[in-house]
């Protein structure tokens, strides 16, 4: 089968015992595992249902912008002066992200108006002949065989002169027995567009529009400017534009980031380096909200998949249905051991003596504490989120996103960082008509449980300026408009000092207001953000591993078969070849290693033209035994190595010399 | 890149510097004699009418070249001394006809300074002559820089410069010339500077690897005995038992205990890429039936005879087409009888429109083997089958070979495709992806051999007509005698990347499809166009024939046969042995 281009898989006749053998050894396995991956699918369904909602929210108004643009009333015909009605939506450098924006315009556009909407793209349609013929094929939504396409579709009309399949005709006749209000033409990417085709479809459209209700819509990756710029002027002259921004992929990474990791009521979360690095990957390279959620899929699937204590996040999980393996893997985690020398230090030796010789024990004490340790996580969050709602409410001058604020907080860096500083700082300066909207700003958040009473504190404040009678604000003894310099000479010396403006009465009430809220908010921050990593079963919480996902993709296939073919033995692993490791490069080419190995390893060494011939010999002095047998083994050991070395890419042909080839790639590189 | 500098240096004031360290230097004065025995050879007209007809001047240095030892070829010093100083030499044959062979057995400066003073002092008159042209060429380098660029004007001159400037850092001459002090030591430390340095960091050696002058290789060519033909590359790897077997089997086993892992992420919708060194095929091999045997115990197969499906693909195979997949797709998925549509871009929106409309029970698995081969890489292919992948009801197992691959998708054609990578090193040999003998012939230009070599050719022709004799005869004296021009040409000598080698590259190429028409119609071998190609079409056929466009577009025919194995067809065909 090996020869055969494709074919459907007929299992060899020995194949049913070997597949029933396999199926008992592990089925006490699998049981568990399935029961972990019910959890993953509950779970991960719940996130698949933010990250679409946050989604559908991000462009929705975009959408209908665009919905109500398409359903307008036409205003062309009556006034005799016809133009193309055209969007042009600003989709943003993403490329990726354009497909499904189109998508779901498309879907929108066609349950809520009663229009038809044809995409095309640009690899579809390399000229105006194809472009049509792809057109009307969607339009009419036609399946037939398009092999001989011209001439049968004339001959089989038989009313009046045959139509051939690229006429905009065909579109006419689809018309009048369906009557759509509306033809809406989305060009994905318009930039990939021949500048010229595009003239000539609009040239093309505008001729049919008596005829045939077009609007057009431009997905532009750059700017409506230069769109503008391709188009010549008599096409332009055929459009009515509109500009429509599609919400941009980053901010929608930050909101998906928010609704997905930080964000309170969620089980399992992504540790910090993780997602440090999908966003750091996010910025850097691909802009790609399908990669993310990929991302936080594969991590959630390898938690549940590869993690045996997961299980202890499912919700109402009892003791009985628990293997005990599984507790055994508790008492080795690394978190459960600190916490028994914790405990251990603080002489609670019963306690430790429980966990550990009663299973039962233990079951109810992890339980507890996971449930415990997603609310601390839980606080971790609302704090950071409340963190960043009073740094938007303070207006304050460096915008820190919230998925880096998280990042921190979940590494544990927050508490006592600068960032932190800085705005404990600037709420002491904060003015009465700032603290008005910071205070608004924590009672708008509900779901977030905050220790200090804003009610409280809003009351105090509403009596304080109902005893003032000027409009200015009121100041705290901090803020620095209170403070003034005085510049004296003395001396011929200048003087510099501080001044502080007298407070008045009311202002003095405030300064006594604000530092409680300061205290009480302090305080909140300081107890709150802990060092997640150190929580007791914080391998159940928390899933921060970089392994599996870094490698699944972002693979480096190179390094990988480089490293092959440079030290068989890290994959290998047999005796013979491995005393090369720790004696340097000339110890490396022993004669067992795989002929491909070696091979490579002489290509290595050579420049970037290679005498085949020299490389034979080479080959041949280092695997070569006596022999005329030997000798046609080797050779044909080398043949199939620079055949392999050919395969992959490492040389090529050249003309340049007899029997010699050019290297093609640089180790390392 | 240090060593480039002296080089063109030297190049630039050639005879300057020679009169300079004449004067500086005379421990090399026996060498520079010699040289300036050529350089009056290149200035004085006078001379080079009497003493240089240009069919001497060509004999000898052919002869110069053929009579080359091997061990000679491996030194460059060698080349480059006989053609630099070949007038002389020539000159020399007319005077006292030393035999050639034996001047390039003895190169060394001091044995032919050594010899020309006794030749002096035997023959008087020929040593008085040296001396008068010494004092002319002395005068002549004294002249200003027009008189310099006069010479470069010469014809000969520009040969002589541009020898120079070949990459051949090792000719201690040239460094001499280059450097009029210290340059014995200068040289002295420079050799060990071409040993590669060790460990350097992998930019660096590359561009150590590609500097001016770095790809210096020997002439050394296989001999058409020691590479093996299929019959006894096969019977030895029959016999062949790889020491490594059981780790190879170690690592397979080690990849099938991810096997459980890899359905679970396809069913979570991902697609899965296998990379690594070694032939895949093993794993996906196994992987298919371990999938069948899970498909079978699922609840829609139970009870029922009907078998699950799985599609497999063999991308390596050199005639797979999207086409090919996809109707595979389409007889798997859609009612027996359908009516297929031939282009594949509407049989991919059929199968694609019949998976959302009638989603089968389980995703259809699609097993490729080796995705980046060079059928499945063909423009609309990889977007189609994107968009296949894409598809929620097709689960993609894919393997891929080169190294390179990630390079072949953009980023939205990778968001389709939705891949996961599993690195699988398997060390398995590349058996069906790959033919070693055949791809190792076409490697180093010799897949003549293909056809059986001449014996082949001599079976093909025999049972073609007479016409077709003779165009094959005509295409090969042409192409031979492409061959011995260059060969002629005092500037093959092997040196890579030199503009000279065009011509080479020209012979290579082969002769140019028209050229070779009109040669055949005025040998009445063809009347027309059509007939010249009817008989050409039966060479393509058996492969005794390539054509290939050349940089300026005109197509080239050439048979791909070494200059040797010409040489014996031209015999055969001349001497109507066939």
């Amino acid at each position: 089968m090996e020869h055969e281009r494709c074919y459907i898989y007929t299992p060899p006749q020995s194949e049913e015992r070997a597949a029933k053998r396999r199926r008992t050894d592990s089925s006490n396995h699998q049981a568990q595992l399935s029961a972990r991956l019910d959890i993953y699918r509950e779970l991960w369904a719940q996130q698949e249902e933010r990250i679409h909602a946050t989604l559908e929210e991000a462009d929705r108004s975009t959408l209908e912008n665009i919905v109500n643009f398409i359903s307008s009333p036409s205003r062309n015909h009556d006034q005799g002066l016809t133009c193309i009605l055209t969007g042009l939506i600003i989709a943003g450098p993403s490329i990726a992200s354009h497909g499904p924006f189109f998508d779901r315009l498309g879907r929108k556009i066609r349950n809520e108006t009663n229009s038809a909407y044809i995409l095309l793209t640009s690899g579809e349609c390399p000229n105006l002949k194809s472009l049509l013929k792809n057109l009307i094929k969607k339009v009419t939504s036609r399946t037939e065989d398009d092999d001989d396409d011209d001439i049968a579709q004339g001959v089989s009309s038989r009313r009046g002169p045959k139509v051939l399949d690229f006429d905009l005709q065909h579109v006419q006749e689809w018309q009048t027995r369906n009557h759509v209000e509306k033809i809406v033409v989305a060009v994905q990417d318009s930039e990939a567009f021949d500048a010229g085709l595009l003239a000539e479809v609009i040239d093309l459209f505008h001729s049919w529009l008596d005829r045939l209700p077009f609007v057009l819509l431009f997905g532009i990756a750059t700017s409506a400017e230069s769109f503008e710029d391709r188009l010549s002027g008599r096409a332009l002259r055929y459009l009515e534009g509109e500009k429509f921004n599609v919400t941009q992929t980053d901010k929608v990474i930050e909101t998906l980031f928010g609704a997905t990791v930080a964000s309170t009521d969620v089980p399992l979360r992504i540790g910090p380096n993780l997602s440090r690095r999908m966003l750091d990957r996010q910025k850097d390279y691909v802009q790609n909200v399908q990669d993310l959620s990929d991302g936080l899929k594969y991590a959630y699937m390898s938690h549940f998949y590869a993690n045996c204590t997961s299980i202890f996040l499912k919700k109402d999980i009892t003791f009985k249905e628990l293997p005990k393996e599984v507790l055994e893997a508790v008492r080795n985690l690394p978190s459960f051991r600190k916490w028994v020398e914790l405990l251990l230090d603080s002489r609670k030796t019963q306690e430790v003596r429980k966990l550990l010789d009663s299973d039962e024990h233990l079951f109810e004490t992890v339980k507890a504490n996971v449930i415990s340790g997603q609310e601390v996580l839980a606080a971790v969050t609302a704090a950071v989120i409340v963190l960043v709602r009073l740094r938007e409410a303070l207006q304050m001058t460096s915008q820190v996103p919230l998925s880096s604020i998280w990042i921190r907080a979940a590494s544990g860096e927050l508490a006592e960082s600068p960032l932190l500083r800085e705005t404990m700082l600037s709420i002491k300066k904060v003015s009465s008509d700032k603290l008005g909207q910071v205070l608004a700003s924590f009672k708008a958040a509900e779901s977030i449980y905050l220790p200090v009473d804003i009610s409280a504190f809003q009351n105090a404040l509403e009596d304080l300026l109902k005893q003032k009678t000027d409009s200015t604000p009121l100041r705290t003894q901090d803020d620095v408009r209170t403070n003034s310099l005085r510049t004296t000479v003395v001396a011929q010396k200048v003087e510099l000092s501080k001044h502080k403006a007298a407070l008045s009465e009311q202002d003095k009430l405030y300064s006594e207001l604000i530092a409680r809220l300061h205290d009480d908010l302090e305080n909140y921050f300081n107890g709150t953000f802990i060092d997640p990593k150190e929580l007791f079963l914080s391998e159940i919480l928390i899933y921060d591993l970089r392994s599996p996902l870094t490698e699944v993709f972002q693979p480096k296939p190179r390094f990988a078969i480089e490293r092959a073919l440079g030290s068989p033995h890290d994959y290998l692993g047999c005796d013979c070849c491995s005393a090369a490791g720790d004696k340097g490069a000339e110890a490396a080419l022993s004669a067992t290693q795989p002929a491909t190995a070696i091979l490579y390893q002489l290509y290595l060494e050579s420049g970037s033209l290679i005498n085949v011939a020299d490389l034979w010999a080479a080959f041949n002095a280092i695997t070569g035994e006596e022999g005329e047998d030997n000798d046609h083994k080797t050779m044909a050991l080398f043949q199939r190595a620079l055949a392999e070395l050919r395969y992959l890419g490492f040389v090529k042909p050249s003309r340049k010399k007899t029997d010699h080839v050019t290297k093609m790639l640089w180790k390392g590189l | 890149m240090k060593r480039k500098f002296p080089d063109n240096d030297t190049d630039a004031s050639t005879p300057r510097k020679l009169r300079t360290r004449l004067e500086d230097n005379p421990v090399f004065d026996p060498e520079f004699e010699e040289e300036q025995d050529v350089v009056p050879e290149m200035q004085t007209p006078s001379r080079r009418k009497r003493g240089r007809p240009s069919p001497e001047l060509d004999t000898p240095r052919k002869s110069a070249l053929k009579a080359r030892p091997i061990p000679g070829q491996e030194t460059p010093k060698s080349s480059r001394r006989v053609l630099f100083s070949t007038p002389s030499k020539s000159r020399e044959d007319d005077t006292d006809g030393t035999p050639t062979i034996v001047r390039n057995a003895d190169r060394s400066a001091r044995r032919k300074s050594a010899r020309r003073l006794i030749e002096r002092a035997i023959n008087g008159e020929t040593s008085e002559d040296d001396a008068l042209e010494e004092d002319e060429a002395l005068a002549q380098q004294i002249l200003s820089d027009e008189e310099e660029e006069a010479d470069g004007a010469d014809p000969k001159v520009p040969k002589t410069l541009y020898h120079e400037e070949a990459p051949i850092p090792e000719t201690p001459t040239k460094r001499k010339r280059g450097r009029p002090k210290g340059s014995g030591k200068k040289q002295l430390e420079k050799q060990p500077s071409l040993v590669p340095p060790e460990r350097l960091p992998p930019h660096e050696l590359y561009f150590w690897q590609n500097r001016i002058g770095g790809t210096k290789t020997s002439n050394n060519i296989l001999s058409a005995e020691v590479l093996l033909n299929h019959d006894e590359y096969f019977e030895t790897m029959q016999s062949y038992q790889d020491m490594h077997d059981p780790e190879k089997g170690f690592l397979l086993e080690l990849h099938s205990r991810a096997f459980d892992q890899w359905l679970f992420e396809l069913s979570q919708g991902f697609n899965i890429c296998l990379y690594g060194y070694g032939s895949k095929r093993s794993i996906t091999e196994a992987f298919t039936s371990h999938l069948y045997a899970h498909l079978l115990s699922q609840p829609a197969y139970a009870g029922t005879k009907k078998p699950p499906k799985i599609i497999v693909i063999n991308g390596y195979t050199p005639n797979t087409t999207l086409k090919h997949i996809l109707t595979t797709l389409a007889t798997a998925l859609l009612p027996k009888g359908t009516r297929l549509p031939n282009q594949p871009p509407s049989l991919l929106k059929l199968i694609l429109d019949t998976l959302t409309s009638t989603p089968p029970p389980h995703p259809i698995p699609l097993i490729l083997n080796s995705l980046d081969s060079v059928p499945l890489r063909k423009s609309p292919t990889p977007t189609l089958l994107a968009q296949l992948a894409s598809h929620p009801s097709i689960n993609l197992l894919c393997t891929v070979d080169t190294p390179l691959f990630p390079l072949l998708w953009d980023i939205s054609l990778r968001t389709q495709y939705r891949f996961l990578h599993h690195d699988t090193t398997t060390f398995s040999p590349y058996v069906a992806e790959l033919d070693a003998v055949e791809t190792v012939n076409e490697l180093l230009g010799r897949s003549g051999r293909r056809i059986g070599g001449r014996d082949g050719v001599g079976f093909v022709l025999r049972s073609l007509p007479e016409n077709a004799r003779s165009l094959f005869r005509i295409l090969v004296t042409e192409q031979l005698a492409l061959m011995l021009d260059d060969m002629e040409d005092p500037s093959f000598d092997g040196e890579p990347a030199t503009p000279r080698n065009k011509s080479t590259d020209a012979a290579a190429q082969g002769i140019e499809y028209r050229v070779l028409y009109h040669k055949a119609v005025e040998e009445f071998v063809c009347s027309s166009e059509v007939g010249f190609r009817t008989l050409l079409k039966e060479f393509h056929d058996h492969q005794m024939v390539e054509s290939r466009k050349d940089s300026g577009g005109a197509e080239r025919l050439w048979v791909p046969f070494r200059q040797e194995e010409l040489e014996g067809l031209a015999e055969d065909l001349v001497g109507e042995a066939f």
